[in-house]
């Protein structure tokens, strides 16, 4: 029986979603489905704004479904910074600390995010530090490959990146 | 844009709203009891259950590990206090009455003293006026020790519930947050999740503060009575600090009850009485300039002159029941009233919130339009 609350978790088709997140690839099952409870799920319609740019930031955005785009405020056409499909994140910046954001977020097709509330992350930090440690890592490969592109496409002023 | 709506008028709702909830919960105080002292639990065991779960354990087997590991504390606490427990308990009547006789005896000998000193004081007889009245009272308190016991049992079974529900608040804790969040509109979820999380920070930081307060006017009571002498000091010192949990009239409650307690046991030394009431004294000032501060004292975040008003406005509501609802009934609705004053007065939120429905509205009705 002891051996019993202590098994493997079995695994769903949510958890094997979680599991193809960049994000969460890292984790192992039991792991995951720890994270899996302090997921909340959306859904967002074409065209809904799901957060303004000077907003305060409380969570980091993960699609699970659709494709959302991040522009500048009020101008998804001309002001598109990125187009983000299933498995990307975003507004990862708020799970670090509570700037404002800096750009929108905008539904260009009906979607479905999960959304990582940032006290949540820092409960996890506290309890599970090494779940925590490879959500991070994962946060800042995102990040770094932000950089890269960045550099790439400004090579003249960046080409130390 | 506007980013503060905690005006005036939000805050007389936050008072009318605490108010209210106050008279409601007066009137079902075999609930909220219950219901309060499973969430003080709760917020307890909720580090213990989190060891067991990154120990490898899934919520629902370390939540009820956690609550059996809890019964089983609860029953072998018992075991050691009720042999103690039980010689009182079985002349209950009798005990309280040689209690009140003590206090009693001790208050004629004190007004007798300063009526040897003041002839004003000895010809308005004060000493025998005052100890009559008193005794015609004490007659009457006796008299209701059968109801107040019987009514003590008829709380027991409610009191059962308390285990039944922090369980269910340590498994299922975290998806009733999550059920709540799902009926919030898009345009309003992250400051509504943040709202949940303050509420919880609030009460958390309020109830693990009290315990901490309780735990350390237990120690300090109890070394001073131990110094002074006085019998069950760890029992004595463990009531009068749970008593405090009123605020002010249980502090008053808990120092009466140790001079009642002093003037029965020594009845030959009233000083002892006298050392109490500084004891009480003492362990009051360390409470307010030092105790308060280090553990419930930040956790409402709230203005020390709203704290008093509202503790008497609480008592006038509810009485005895409002005096210890108040504070945390007030934190969270404070904490609500605030985020929501802030939520409907964003031009933006409720402007993306309109959309989101005409969004959903043209969703719904697009194969429907000729």
């Amino acid at each position: 029986m002891i051996k019993n609350l202590f098994r493997l978790r079995k695994t769903s088709p949510r958890l094997e979603q979680l599991r193809g997140l960049s994000l969460f690839g890292e984790l192992s099952p039991s792991e995951r489905a720890i994270v899996d409870g302090l997921l909340h799920e959306r859904d967002y319609l074409k065209d809904e704004v799901i957060f303004d740019e000077g907003e305060e930031g409380q969570a980091i955005y993960i699609v699970l479904d659709g494709e959302v785009v991040i522009c500048r405020q009020g101008d998804p056409a001309k002001g598109r910074l990125a187009t983000l499909g299933p498995g990307s994140f975003f507004g990862d910046v708020a799970l670090l600390d509570n700037t404002p954001r800096t750009a929108q977020a905008r539904a260009t097709t009906n979607c479905r995010l999960a959304v990582f509330f940032r006290a949540d992350f820092h409960e996890l930090m506290r309890t599970h530090g090494l779940i925590a440690s490879k959500i991070s890592l994962q946060l800042a490969r995102g990040m770094g490959a932000r950089l890269r592109e960045a550099a790439r496409a400004a090579p003249a002023t960046h080409q130390h990146l | 844009m506007r980013t503060n709506g905690s005006g005036p008028i939000v805050w007389a709702a936050i008072i009318g709203v605490t108010c209210l909830l106050l008279a409601v919960f007066q009137r079902m105080l075999w609930l909220v009891v219950p219901f309060l002292l499973a969430l003080i639990l709760y917020y307890v065991l909720y580090p213990a259950m989190q060891q067991l779960v990154y120990r490898g354990l899934s919520r629902n087997a370390a939540a009820a590990a956690t609550i059996v590991g809890f019964l089983i504390g609860l029953a072998a606490a018992l075991a050691f206090v009720m042999p103690w427990a039980a010689t009182y308990m079985v002349d209950l009547e009798a005990t309280v009455v040689a209690y009140l006789e003590g206090g009693l005896r001790l208050m004629q000998q004190s007004l007798v003293a300063l009526e040897h000193r003041w002839s004003m004081l000895a010809e308005a007889r004060v000493a025998e006026t005052a100890v009559q009245n008193l005794r015609g009272a004490a007659g009457g308190v006796a008299g209701h020790i059968e109801p107040v016991a019987m009514g003590i049992a008829a709380w027991t079974p409610s009191l059962l519930l308390v285990p039944f529900l922090a369980y269910f608040f340590l498994k299922d804790g975290g998806r009733f947050q999550r059920f709540l969040a799902r009926a919030v509109p898009n345009a309003f979820f992250e400051r509504t999740l943040y709202l949940l999380h303050e509420v919880d920070q609030t009460l958390r930081a309020y109830f693990l503060g009290l315990m901490k307060l309780t735990m350390l006017d237990t120690v300090t009571l109890a070394a001073g009575l131990w110094l002074l002498g006085f019998p069950g000091a760890l029992a004595l010192g463990a009531i009068c600090a749970v008593l405090a949990w009123i605020p002010y009239v249980g502090s008053i409650a808990g120092g009466l009850l140790v001079v009642l307690v002093a003037a029965t046991d020594f009845p030959d030394a009233p000083q002892m009485a006298y050392w109490a009431v500084g004891l009480f004294v003492a362990a009051r000032l360390l409470d307010d300039f030092v105790y308060m501060p280090l553990t419930v004292g930040k956790s409402l975040h709230m203005h020390p002159l709203v704290t008093v008003v509202m503790i008497f406005v609480g008592g006038a509501v509810a009485g005895i029941s409002g005096l210890m609802l108040v504070l945390p009934v007030l934190g969270v609705v404070m904490v609500c009233g605030e985020t929501i004053g802030r939520i409907v007065t964003d031009p933006r939120l409720v402007a993306r919130f309109r959309h989101a429905t005409a969004l959903r509205r043209r969703q719904a009705s697009a194969d429907l339009t000729a």
